[in-house]
């Protein structure tokens, strides 16, 4: 199993609720997208299949006839002028009632569509830029319900005593820091927390954020330096704890969707923040205390 | 300029024809209209020769091009002209309708106007060849090939299979003539090779065209080489083989029954001692190549006349001499026609249980031995060595010729033949004279500058998506994919253009037939019909150029009519239509369009009728789904012995 297909199969371990939503993926996050294709302009070139290194495209041997008919043809027409014909005289010949794709026969080479699993896709654009034709575009949405499918939520069992159980990240530079600092000064945090050094916040991966998730934590709690005060990166936009930002958001609307709602949390605190570390720490266990335990635990236990 | 050669074919078809409305309605289309009494002889081609300067162009509205055309190609050198055959596929087709029949005249007339407008002239190209032919020997015919290149002067390397010799020539010969002819035949020609390059061993890699084929050479010994030839022939010969009922008849059990050929070598002369009885036992259900069935009438008849009894078991027996079948029965050969169906072995002989189809009856028969003839088969290594030269092997695992009649040593690659029993099992005689055969079309290729000319596929690389679609479909390897580009290899090329109808970008097109001519030229009949026909339908039919034209001319001949409104356009092959030409024609207005093809299996660029029917269907499937009626479009195949298949075909409505 390579790494995307293990990401998903943990997603689909750990979603309790059937997702809906196609979801927005936000502007730094990359390897999550959608790839739109036009059938109508595509030469059936193949250039896009070769070009993908994860087999997410495959040729189809059918022709979009619904494309074809609803297809506007541009001022300048399409770069496949055969097809461009083509298309046009059956808008021409259109008559009544409707229209569906139909097979190419055996042994007619030069027609056919390309067909998209989304659940391959790392979203690299590779294939767009292959395309002789303009037919792909990488658009930043994810599919999340076709890729998670439908979900039996796991049985609700009743825990009477409980103390959540939350795995921190803390990088190693800043809010590592900041922790021991809130050490030193005897402060006072709840013992809900087990800290994860990492180097930076950016090298938390969304697999390890899903392996504790399955493991049946109740929350995950993701701490890097100030913004714009990376050591990786410092203000640069693509800075670790920048990019980190925008993933966990996205890991934040996924988990929405997945029926684990506010239990993925990232914030900032500075080496000399050993205040400010407490305060997230408290409010996070504080947050998770009111949301309950982990449905997964449920899961968990029947699969026990 | 652009002129227009009117013939009445000698006064007659301006009785069918309203010439002064046919001069009139034109002569704006052309710059010169001249009607001539009889274009296709002496005066008319001097008329023509006369009025005509080489870069003009011309349109030439009398006969059939298959006759007109050719005086006319002796006479004019004009590379630009087109046929409009007014006598076949108009006058003579719609005698009782004048007035439509002379504006189907105009129509078509007017369509060869924008024809002529959109021709280019030819391409002329040239390649390289080598002077060195290649026989793949194994077979008599081998033999004979390379004997007769080496005799024209053409340098030649006989291949041949390891541990080849005369005895095995004359063994795997052997069903070819009868044993004397045979052996006299061989001893000449080997005598003839003495200066011919032999090499014993295979060969690997095939690479190259027709005129240059880069060939690599296995020795016995290990030596490998490569060398270049201009034209291959393969030679392999034939091996025999026990039929399948062998076993049955208890060969390789009794030492009473053996093969007929291993009989014939044993009693070599010998008379019968007293009356001895063979019986031969043909296998009944395999069908029998007349070379077969012509040595079994001699081998039996040889034995016959030496006092053996003979007793003939068989079903259907062929053969090319009817003399041999008289005189095995002259000579006391008995024919049963049936099956053996059990063999018993005692002390007396072999009981042999028959029963006769014929009479459906059983009898047994007391033989001393029994004799089964082998079958001829092509050599086992065969489908390896087509696959190793890339050409196309029969259902019966020889080599397959393009058609056998009209080209009868052309393999599916151009510039390699095959001779004698590699394509079938032949008689003597048959396989030197298609040996002979072979190295004339080798002899061709090596010998003439390949300089050609004619319309080609040309491809404009920048607008091309190397989707190879068109790589695909070629049918004869004239498109080769190099450094990521198409190449076109003319050398190979039979000009069809199916390479054409399936390219999705119109990266490829064909010179002269255009996507914007065909247009052009459908939007011409359209628009001219309407003007002279009003609402009355008309339909196109998209016809191939071989067999399909030349059937509509034969209704021409045969005089079998059809509706007016039914215009031919001729395309180089079938398989250069694609759904694109046949929803245009619709478009412009065409109630129907018919796509002819030649017969299955007889296309002359070997896949175009096959092409042309899953074009239709597609066409079909798509209009269906659009909500038109796919009976408008139709395929079917034409052929020049079936002149009524225009009547039926084309809807007597248009
Ligand atoms: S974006 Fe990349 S992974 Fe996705 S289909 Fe295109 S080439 Fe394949
Ligand atoms: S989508 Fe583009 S690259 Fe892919 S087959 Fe179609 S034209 Fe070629
Ligand atoms: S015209 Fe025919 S033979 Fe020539 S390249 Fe095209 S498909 Fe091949
Ligand atoms: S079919 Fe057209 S686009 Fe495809 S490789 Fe051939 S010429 Fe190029």
């Amino acid at each position: 199993m390579d790494k995307r297909e293990r990401l998903i199969q943990k997603l689909r371990n750990i979603a309790v609720q059937t997702p809906t939503a196609i979801l927005e993926v936000p502007e730094k996050v990359e390897g999550f997208g959608s790839i739109k294709y036009r059938p109508e302009p595509c030469s059936v070139c193949k250039k896009c299949i070769e070009a993908c290194e994860v087999e997410a495209l495959d040729i189809d041997f059918t022709v979009q006839l619904p494309a074809y008919l609803d297809a506007t043809i541009p001022e300048g027409g399409f770069r496949s002028k055969n097809r461009e014909t083509l298309i046009s005289l059956l808008q021409t010949l259109k008559g009544e009632g409707d229209v569906q794709a139909i097979s190419v026969p055996t042994g007619l080479a030069g027609y056919g569509s390309v067909v998209w699993f989304t659940e391959k896709c790392i979203a690299c654009n590779k294939c767009v830029e292959a395309c002789p034709e303009d037919c792909l575009d990488l658009e930043k949405q994810y599919d999340l319900p076709t890729i998670i499918g439908d979900v039996v939520t796991p049985p609700s069992i009743s825990i009477t005593e409980w103390e959540p159980f939350i795995i921190c990240f803390v990088c190693w530079e800043c809010s590592h820091a900041a922790a021991d600092l809130a050490g030193l000064m005897h402060l006072h945090y709840p013992a809900n927390i087990r800290t994860v050094r990492v180097p930076c916040s950016g090298a938390v991966e969304p697999i390890q954020i899903m392996t504790a998730m399955e493991n049946g934590v109740d929350g995950v709690l993701v701490t890097g330096c100030l913004l714009s005060e990376c050591h990786y990166g410092g203000d640069d936009p693509l800075a670790g704890n920048f990019m980190q930002q925008d993933f966990v958001h996205f890991w934040q609307s996924v988990f929405e969707e997945i029926g684990l709602g506010g239990r993925l949390h990232i914030d900032f605190a500075s080496a000399a923040m050993g205040i400010r570390f407490t305060e997230i720490v408290t409010e996070f266990v504080e947050r998770i205390k009111k949301i309950g335990p982990s449905p997964l635990r449920g899961k968990l236990e029947v699969e026990s | 300029m652009k002129k227009l050669f009117l013939c009445t074919c000698n006064g007659t078809l301006n009785k069918l024809l309203d010439f002064t409305k046919i001069g009139k309605e034109v002569k704006a289309l052309y710059d010169v209209v001249e009607v001539v009494d009889n274009l296709c002889l002496e005066e008319g081609l001097t008329k023509l020769e006369k009025g005509l300067s080489e870069d003009d162009r011309l349109a030439i509205g009398a006969c059939s091009s298959q006759i007109i055309g050719v005086p006319m190609k002796q006479r004019i050198k004009n590379d630009l002209v087109t046929f409009v055959p007014l006598r076949e596929q108009v006058g003579w087709v719609h005698v009782e309708e004048k007035e439509s029949a002379t504006n189907k005249a105009i129509v078509l007339l007017s369509d060869a106007s924008v024809q002529l407008d959109h021709m280019e002239s030819p391409t002329e190209f040239t390649e390289s060849v080598v002077d060195r032919v290649l026989v793949m020997g194994g077979g008599i015919a081998g033999l004979k090939a390379a004997s007769d290149l080496h005799r024209l002067g053409v340098e030649v390397t006989l291949l041949e299979p390891s541990g080849q010799n005369n005895e095995r020539y004359l063994q795997t010969s052997v069903f070819m003539s009868d044993t004397d002819t045979l052996i006299n035949e061989l001893q000449a020609i080997q005598k003839t090779l003495k200066k011919v390059e032999r090499f014993e061993g295979t060969f690997g890699e095939v690479t190259g065209q027709t005129g240059s084929y880069d060939v690599t050479l296995n020795g016995v010994n290990g030596n490998e080489k490569i060398r270049e030839y201009g034209a291959i022939i393969v030679a392999s010969g034939n091996q025999q083989y026990l039929p399948r009922s062998a076993k049955k008849m208890r060969h390789g059990k009794s030492e009473r029954v053996v093969t007929l050929d291993s009989l014939m070598s044993r009693l070599k002369k010998k008379r019968a001692k007293e009356s001895s009885t063979i019986l031969v036992a043909v296998d009944f259900d395999a069908p029998m190549f007349s070379v077969e069935g012509s040595h079994l009438l001699r081998s039996t008849r040889n034995l016959a006349t030496r006092g053996y009894t003979i007793i003939v078991v068989h079903s259907d027996i062929r053969t090319e001499d009817e003399n041999l079948y008289r005189e095995a029965r002259d000579s006391g050969v008995i024919f049963i026609r049936g099956k053996v169906t059990r063999i018993r072995e005692n002390e007396k002989g072999l009981t042999c249980r028959i029963e006769n189809t014929l009479e459906s009856m059983e009898r047994e028969v007391i033989a001393d031995l029994v004799a089964i003839p082998q079958m001829v088969g092509p050599v086992n290594e065969t489908a390896l060595l087509a696959d190793k030269l890339g050409v196309d092997c029969d259902n019966n695992g020889f080599i397959r010729t393009r058609y056998s009649k009209m080209k009868p040593v052309q393999t599916s690659r151009r510039g390699i033949f095959v001779a004698g029993g590699a394509k079938m099992p032949m008689s003597l005689s048959d396989a030197m004279a298609s040996a002979q055969n072979a190295v004339l079309e080798a002899f061709k290729v090596v010998r003439s500058p390949l300089t050609r000319s004619g319309w080609i596929p040309v491809i404009d690389d920048e607008q091309c998506d190397v989707c190879k679609a068109c790589l695909e479909a070629c049918p004869n390897d004239a498109l080769r994919l190099m450094d990521d580009r198409i190449v076109h290899v003319p050398a190979h090329c039979e000009f069809c253009g199916i390479c054409v109808s399936a390219c999705p970008t119109r990266a490829i097109e064909f010179q002269s037939h255009r996507k914007e001519s065909w247009f052009a030229r459908f939007e011409a009949v359209a628009t001219t019909h309407r003007r002279l026909e009003g609402k009355k339908p008309f339909s196109f039919v998209f016809a191939c150029s071989e067999c399909a034209n030349a059937s509509i001319d034969q209704a021409g001949f045969a005089g079998k009519q059809y509706g007016t409104g039914s215009y031919v356009i001729q395309f180089p092959c079938a398989g250069m239509v694609s759904p694109i030409e046949i929803l245009k024609g619709l478009v412009v207005g065409a109630e129907h369009v018919i796509v002819a093809h030649c017969p299955p299996g007889g296309c002359h660029h070997q896949t175009g009728d096959h092409l042309s029917e899953l074009v239709v269907s597609f066409t079909r499937d798509m209009l269906r789904e659009i909500g038109q009626d796919p009976e408008r479009v139709q395929a079917t195949y034409m052929i020049a012995a079936m002149p009524e298949k225009m009547q039926k075909e084309v809807p007597v409505r248009g």
